[in-house]
């Protein structure tokens, strides 16, 4: 009874001639990168089981399946068997059973296996390609199996054959939908679960239930994303970094070390959150490429990162001067305005002077320590004014565009970067108030899990706000 | 909440490598705390404690801070008695000014009592001068230079400030109550011990009534339930002392054996300021710290990722077994030709209409005399038909973009098995004027390399 129970959930095939993007199909909605997809027909060789688990709990099952190869031959073998309608599955079947060791017809059994244990039929067809007659027969053959069957029409190329394929595929599926792996969003996808949960009653509850879920994931991975972006740029910016000499004082090789060390820490920390993130979206085996994000030679260091994908020093000094100005207004409230605002004014002026000169600045790089005669350099926290703002816009760059970013594609990412990304996520009203969160961690004080909480939910936003005008 | 479950938990985070699902399925067991985050984490720990080395880190510092605690105890407790017998040392000359007595066990408590409350409320700010003036806070200091073997092992142990703020806080309230014990002690011990003769002595202009007036404040918390305990205003007056004159009055003398009764007033003083008051600031402290510690939990480096492991289901899409790679062939194809003849003997195309293979014809400019559609929607009959009418050179279409499959491998072995020469031309759509692409072409290439049929060549 509980195997019974168990094998109730919605199971579907991906099927079709080869080379149609059944894999890729199967990748996007599984959201897995390591499915093999080639140009080369038989890539795919045995059938292969996506189940969509919560807390190990199967809400349904995708099968990635080998291509037709013989199927004419198949249509004869089971044509030879004249059986009246409700017996056509048991001549599928027979088929199975007796070419299971059939080297011949691998591929056939491989495809028909999940489809006869209850999968419901996804068939793919290349609507960048014309229809052809050669695939009439694999249609018939998985009409004998009797399962419920949708086609879904996949776009390989640019070319658009969809209207002959919707005519031909009509006669043979109870729904045909259009739907591109390489270009998948979440509408997308609920889409087609849309449609697979109407295939067959039972199978309705099961297929919506999965689709509140896939939001929920969704979610989640925004949610983590955020967490992990807000630690690199806390961490980062209150990073600090110690290195001992035993010698008088520290000498100019001592000085780049300690500044080399700073930097290759900062890095490590940019890569290490970027592969987490990757993960995070199920692009384990994504490979990226950041060499020309902007402009030759641009790294976290450079001055034109700085102009670009941070702040400009106009912009800092105003955001300088408005955090200012809320201490100097802090001032007035004690002296109930008996200042006439003079408060406010001085605050500005100090906090806009002070980012001026904070724009060129890494972190200083100071002697402390004499424990037990030992002394050391200690660079960090960060002080560049700017230093959050460029690692902040590059971190949700990345996690917008892996977010984004199909598991049915394969090859390099090249993340370029342009200057105009700043306007997509950036306003004046985000900037005051992550000036506000970026002067906390620059203090290289504690921060509490609560404040840190807080920039998570800005980070969220500006995530969201960047999904969302990328899908518009 | 105690200290050792914030240590223990610290260290358990440090080297946790507890996989996500095994958190998952912790947080589904104990689903009612999901939304207590505390609660379950101190749970978690508690499930993890066995996987702490022994001794564990938390034991270290709980014995260092009993350690500490103790001798600074006993060290406050002495420093209480030696303080309570000076204040009482009676001379025989001047009566005990119980101005210095009172000074010690209501005033001092209640100034250090209100220091606390404040550095209370700021114990959220790291820096907290008001913490770090504490004699508790330097005495451990300096403590902590001494023994050399616990300094090495409580190098491991990293306190959030804001918990070390309170640890600091709620130890003084314990150093401070041992003095006031002394006090006290002293105090009884003195009277049992000696016949001290008390009185009241001030520069300032202050009426016996006046005085009488503030005392009767001061015993507002007893004087309802011990009367006896509160100095009369006979009393006030019969104890007032000056120093002027090198000799006390005639009238306290015929009063001394009432001067003793004041120890009744400076020992219920004592109960209720120095010790009663620092036992509710000592709870205060209990209470700050307990929500400090729970405060602490969840600020400490994998609290937040755990706590997500714990209450976000776990949603996997993937694949649960790896997939069998399929190498495709990197041989190229060695029969190949670039230019077509004129003319072939048989043209056919593989789910290619007639009428299409005419234009293809065509377009290729070549001629021959018969053209069949094989494959696509013909059974094996047909295909087979064909075959036996095919001879010499076959000139054989296919479709660039549709890859070669096995049912079509069958057929050119069979066919090539009755004629001399079979040209695989794979083409493009009529829509690119049948142009293929280099990439598709290699497709083809790739299957006729597997076949190694002699006959078989392929149009590049």
């Amino acid at each position: 009874m509980a195997e019974k129970i168990a094998t109730q959930h919605p199971k579907f095939a991906v099927v079709g001639h080869p080379n149609k993007g059944k894999s890729s199909i199967v990748s996007a909605l599984a959201m897995d990168d390591s499915v093999q997809i080639s140009d080369t027909p038989g890539t795919t060789v045995k059938q292969r089981s996506f189940p969509l688990k919560v807390d190990g709990k199967v809400v349904y099952e995708l099968f990635d399946t080998p291509g037709f190869q013989r199927a004419r031959r198949v249509l004869a073998w089971l044509e030879k068997h004249e059986v009246s309608a409700d017996k056509k599955q048991d001549v599928v079947r027979a088929f199975i059973h007796e070419h299971r060791n059939d080297e011949r017809f691998n591929d056939e059994v491989q495809l028909l296996e999940p489809i006869m244990a209850g999968a419901g039929i996804i068939y793919v067809v290349d609507g960048s390609k014309p229809y052809g007659s050669e695939y009439e027969a694999e249609m018939e053959v998985l009409r004998w199996t009797g399962q419920p069957s949708m086609a879904l029409i996949n776009h390989i190329d640019e070319s658009d054959y969809s209207q002959e394929w919707k005519r031909a595929l009509e006669q043979y599926f109870k729904m045909v939908r259009t739907f591109n792996p390489m270009q998948t969003s979440l509408a997308q996808h609920m889409n087609i679960l849309e449609s697979m949960a109407q295939l067959k009653e039972e199978w309705t509850a099961p297929v919506k239930s999965s689709m509140v879920l896939f939001e929920s994931y969704h979610k989640q991975m925004i949610e983590r994303s955020a967490f992990l972006v807000t630690r690199l740029v806390y961490e980062s910016t209150s990073s600090i970094e110690k290195f001992g000499f035993s010698t008088e004082e520290a000498s100019d090789e001592d000085k780049e070390q300690i500044e080399r060390n700073y930097k290759n820490r900062l890095r490590e920390l940019e890569h290490h959150t970027q592969e987490k993130i990757e993960q995070v979206w199920n692009h384990d085996h994504l490979q990226i490429t950041q060499e020309n994000l902007t402009f030759e030679g641009m790294d976290l260091f450079s001055e034109e990162t700085a102009s670009v994908f941070g702040l400009t020093q106009k912009e800092l000094i105003v955001t300088g001067a408005t955090s200012g100005a809320v201490t100097g207004a802090g001032i007035d409230l004690l002296f109930v305005g008996h200042t006439l605002l003079l408060g406010s004014a001085i605050g500005a002026v100090v906090g806009g002077v002070g980012a001026y000169f904070g724009f060129k600045e890494l972190a200083e790089v100071k002697v402390l320590g004499h424990t037990l005669g030992k002394k050391y350099l200690q660079m960090g926290p960060m002080e560049n004014r700017n230093f959050p703002y460029i690692l902040l816009g590059r971190a949700l760059y990345h996690t917008s565009r892996v977010s984004k970013r199909s598991h049915a594609i394969r090859g390099v990412a090249e993340l370029e970067m342009d200057a105009t990304f700043k306007e997509k996520w950036l306003d004046d009203d985000l900037r005051k108030s992550l000036e506000k969160y970026h002067k906390i961690f620059r203090s290289g004080k504690e921060v509490e899990v609560e404040v840190l909480k807080e920039y998570e939910v800005l980070v969220e936003k500006a995530l969201l706000g960047l999904m969302g005008e990328e899908d518009n | 909440m105690h200290l050792k479950s914030y240590l223990n938990f610290h260290e358990l985070l440090a080297d946790d490598s507890t996989p996500r699902e095994e958190n998952r399925a912790f947080g589904l067991a104990h689903v009612l705390l999901k939304n207590k985050p505390i609660e379950q984490l101190v749970s978690w720990q508690e499930e993890h404690s066995n996987k702490l080395q022994q001794p564990s880190t938390s034991e270290k510092f709980a014995s260092y801070l009993y350690g500490v605690t103790l001798t600074l105890g006993i060290v406050a407790f002495i420093l209480g008695l030696l303080s309570g017998i000076g204040l009482l040392s009676y001379s025989g000359h001047e009566p005990v000014n119980v101005i210095y007595f009172i000074a010690m066990v209501v005033f001092f408590p209640l100034f250090t009592m209100s220091l606390t409350l404040f550095s209370m409320l700021r114990a959220n700010s790291a820096q907290s001068l008001l913490v770090h003036v504490s004699p508790a806070f330097w005495m451990e200091k300096i403590l902590s230079f001494l023994p050399s073997k616990i300094q090495n092992s409580m190098k491991e142990i990293k306190i959030n400030p804001l918990l070390l703020n309170w640890i600091v806080i709620k130890r003084s309230q314990l150093i401070a109550l041992f003095f006031s014990l002394g006090l006290l002690v002293a105090l009884l011990a003195m009277v049992v011990t000696k016949d001290i003769a008390f009185a009241w002595s001030t520069t300032l202009h202050i009426t016996p009534e006046a005085f009488h007036s503030f005392l009767n404040t001061v015993a507002l918390p007893w004087r309802d339930f011990f009367p006896s305990a509160v100095p009369s205003i006979e009393l006030i007056e019969r104890s007032q002392y000056f120093r002027l004159g090198d000799k006390l009055s005639e009238e306290m003398i015929n009063n001394a054996s009432q001067l003793g009764e004041w120890w009744k007033f400076l020992a219920l003083a004592t109960l209720f300021y120095a010790l009663i008051l620092r036992c509710m600031m000592y709870l205060l402290a209990s209470f700050g710290l307990d929500r400090a510690i729970k405060k602490s939990f969840l600020t400490l480096k994998g609290s937040s990722r755990l706590l997500k492991e714990m209450n976000e289901p776990i949603i996997t899409t993937r694949a649960l077994n790896d997939e069998e790679r399929f190498v495709p062939s990197e041989e190229n194809y060695e029969q190949i030709i670039h230019v077509l003849d004129a003319s072939y003997d048989v043209v056919q195309g593989w789910a290619i209409p007639k009428e299409q293979l005419v234009v293809l014809n065509d377009s290729f400019s070549v001629i021959a005399p018969k053209f069949f559609e094989v494959g696509g929607a013909n059974s094996f009959e047909e295909d087979n038909e064909v075959i036996s009418k095919s001879h010499g050179e076959v000139l054989f279409f296919v479709k660039g973009w549709e890859p070669p499959t096995m049912d079509f491998v069958d057929y050119l072995q069979e066919l090539a098995q009755k004629v001399d020469k079979v040209i695989v031309v794979p083409v493009g759509t009529a829509e690119n004027n049948y142009e293929i692409k280099q990439r598709t072409i290699d497709v083809w290439d790739r299957k006729l390399s597997q076949l190694a049929e002699e006959k078989v060549w392929l149009k590049r």
